[in-house]
């Protein structure tokens, strides 16, 4: 290209070496939350439902609070710590779950489009485009009027959140794969479209769609705590960090660390995974800028 | 043009047929609507009078096409809280619903553009920092966090401005505050990322090279080729409107259209519901629309590529 032979005066300037603080701190950040919804058990001091009525809207330490509740009691005495590890291990199992969900979904139908075309890559093309036309929040609630609450219709519901940008991809990837020569070879040497697909082409898009699910994670986790700030997500006695944001907004004024430390862990972790996801986007896929 | 006109309206048009359709098929799939609307302990005959009354007996197609006549003619049935017209209660809510939205909007496009422009123009300075770090913080904050601090901030902490209701002007300024922050946010780091990728461009240097003013090179070359990714963003902050309002209204106690759903979901008021669902996925098609329209005029070769189509 004769274009790199001009000096660049608007070149950025190179990249750090090494791993960015920020980065460092996101990859701690998540460990640790990661470790907190595994060890949950052992982890939380009490029981996310036990009643300690003698130390009712207790304080955290250091704002006249009592030992056993480091981060203060709600208004049944229950530990909000306690609460807030077991909300945590919701949050992450919900957001894990929804994500996986929707990769295999999105991935699956654009392969499916990409290998049938014709009628089907016009239906799936179809069903992309209504689910970009409308916003998720939307489509949940309606949903959710629908069919009422449980558990796995939330995880499924926030599953289908953003299969549409998987299935855009899949797609376009997998219909520019089939024209290179290594899918028609192992073609040619008679793979079934499962081995061509699952062997060949998924591993070679595979960090696109890991990119993709990385940008996708803190938008479910926000819409998982949004939904259950409503009301309308997890549903008590079960605990999640929306719903425990949505709990102590009925105690700001009284109690406000209720609220505080679940919205600081939601913020904490949306970010860290948006700065995680934007280091591995620039490491894997130069790209897609 | 006409031709382009055409296919995005054709467009429009399959996306809405799909909205309506998703709309039959989650009521009908939820169940038995005689059944819902009757109560689960209506004596059978009552049931089977009501099912013929509303056609019900009939085949699906004949249901489903029935649905869409009485959706063109407008009616989209009645709350099952108060037996009003939905659209009439859904109409009721628009206007406190646009007093936010509205003001929220102009506060996104006024500080979210030029702060992606300037962090752009200089990029890695301190400005651009800070910006960035901003927009990270706009996207990680969910508006009820932020909704929350501010009303523990202003409302609980100094006592400047109320925390929730509709009975004066100063009850909209954290809602609207709440909305315009997040957004803006985001409108800065897409307007900035916009903006880089267009400096980067050969034309950019050429334009400098021949001596074109720099001023006259970031208004006359930068600006409006960085427009069209801009203008994409800001049309779905128009077509979401509604949406966005959703959980602010909630925390703000707002009585828009985003309280109404909120309520009509826990109510399981289906019609209130539809009518709701509708009205977003027709702004969001329309938002569309328009923005197709605002690229063919920003951009003659996206008009042209149709043609082939």
């Amino acid at each position: 290209m004769s274009e790199a032979a001009l000096p660049v005066t608007l070149a950025p300037p190179a990249a750090p070496r090494g791993l960015p603080a920020l980065v460092v701190f996101a990859g701690v950040w998540l460990l640790l939350m990661l470790g907190i919804a595994l060890l949950a058990d052992v982890v939380s001091p009490y029981g996310y439902t036990a009643l300690d009525l003698r130390n009712r809207l207790s304080p955290p330490i250091g704002f006249g609070g009592v030992a056993p509740h480091p981060l203060g009691t709600d208004e049944l005495g229950r530990d909000v710590l306690s609460r807030l590890v077991y909300s945590i291990r919701m949050s992450l199992l919900i957001a894990f779950g929804a994500t996986i969900i929707g990769a295999v979904i999105g991935t699956t139908l654009g392969f499916l489009a990409a290998h049938c075309r014709g009628v089907v890559d016009q239906v799936v093309l179809a069903l992309v485009d209504f689910s970009a036309s409308l916003p998720f929040l939307i489509l949940a609630l309606s949903v959710l009027a629908f069919f009422g609450n449980s558990l796995t219709l939330f995880v499924c519901l926030l599953g289908l959140h953003a299969w549409e940008r998987y299935a855009r991809i899949a797609r376009g990837l997998a219909v520019s794969a089939g024209a290179q020569g290594y899918a028609a070879a192992v073609r040619q040497l008679g793979a079934s479209p499962w081995r061509v697909y699952g062997r060949h082409v998924l591993p070679n898009i595979a960090s696109t769609l890991i990119v993709s699910m990385t940008l996708a994670f803190p938008e479910i986790i926000l819409l998982e705590s949004g939904l259950s700030f409503l009301g309308l997500g997890v549903q008590p006695p079960e605990t999640s960090l929306g719903s425990m944001v949505g709990y102590g907004r009925e105690y700001l004024t009284r109690a406000p660390w209720i609220l505080l430390s679940p919205a600081a862990v939601i913020v904490l972790t949306t970010f860290s995974v948006s700065v995680l996801g934007d280091w591995l986007r620039d490491r894997l896929d130069p790209t897609l800028r | 043009m006409l031709r382009f006109l055409g296919f995005r309206l054709l467009r429009a048009a399959v996306t809405i047929v799909l909205v309506v359709s998703f709309a039959f098929l989650v009521l009908r799939l939820s169940g038995d609507p005689a059944q819902i609307i009757m109560g689960a302990d209506a004596p059978p005959e009552a049931v089977a009078a009501f099912r013929q009354a509303w056609g019900l007996e009939e085949p699906l197609y004949v249901q489903y096409l029935r649905y869409f006549g009485a959706i063109l003619r407008g009616d989209l049935g009645r709350s099952m809280r108060d037996g009003r017209e939905a659209i009439t209660l859904v109409a009721e809510r628009i206007p406190a619903t646009l007093a936010l939205t509205v003001p929220a909007l102009l506060i996104k496009l006024c500080i979210g553009i030029p702060a992606g422009i300037t962090a752009a123009l200089h990029r890695n300075s301190l400005i651009d920092r800070a910006v960035m770090v901003l927009a990270v913080a706009g996207f990680t904050v969910p508006s009820f966090v932020l909704g929350l601090l501010l009303v523990l901030v202003f409302a609980v902490q100094l006592g400047w401005l109320p925390s929730g209701g509709q009975d004066s002007w100063r009850h909209a300024i954290l809602p609207i505050v709440t909305m315009g922050v997040g957004g803006a946010a985001v409108l800065a780091r897409f307007t900035r990322s916009a903006m880089l990728e267009v400096l980067g461009q050969p034309y950019i240097r050429t334009a400098s090279a021949k001596g074109v003013p720099w001023r006259a090179v970031v208004w006359g070359h930068a600006l409006p080729n960085a427009a069209i990714p801009t203008v994409t963003i800001i049309g779905f902050m128009v077509g979401s409107l509604i949406a966005g309002a959703v959980v602010v209204e909630s925390v703000f106690s707002w009585p828009g259209v985003g309280r109404l759903l909120v309520v009509a979901v826990a109510n399981r008021d289906l019609a209130v519901v539809q009518c709701i669902l509708l009205l977003v996925a027709a702004t969001m098609v329309t938002a569309n629309l328009v923005v197709d329209l605002l690229y063919g005029a920003l951009d003659p070769r996206l008009r042209n590529a149709v043609r082939g189509a």
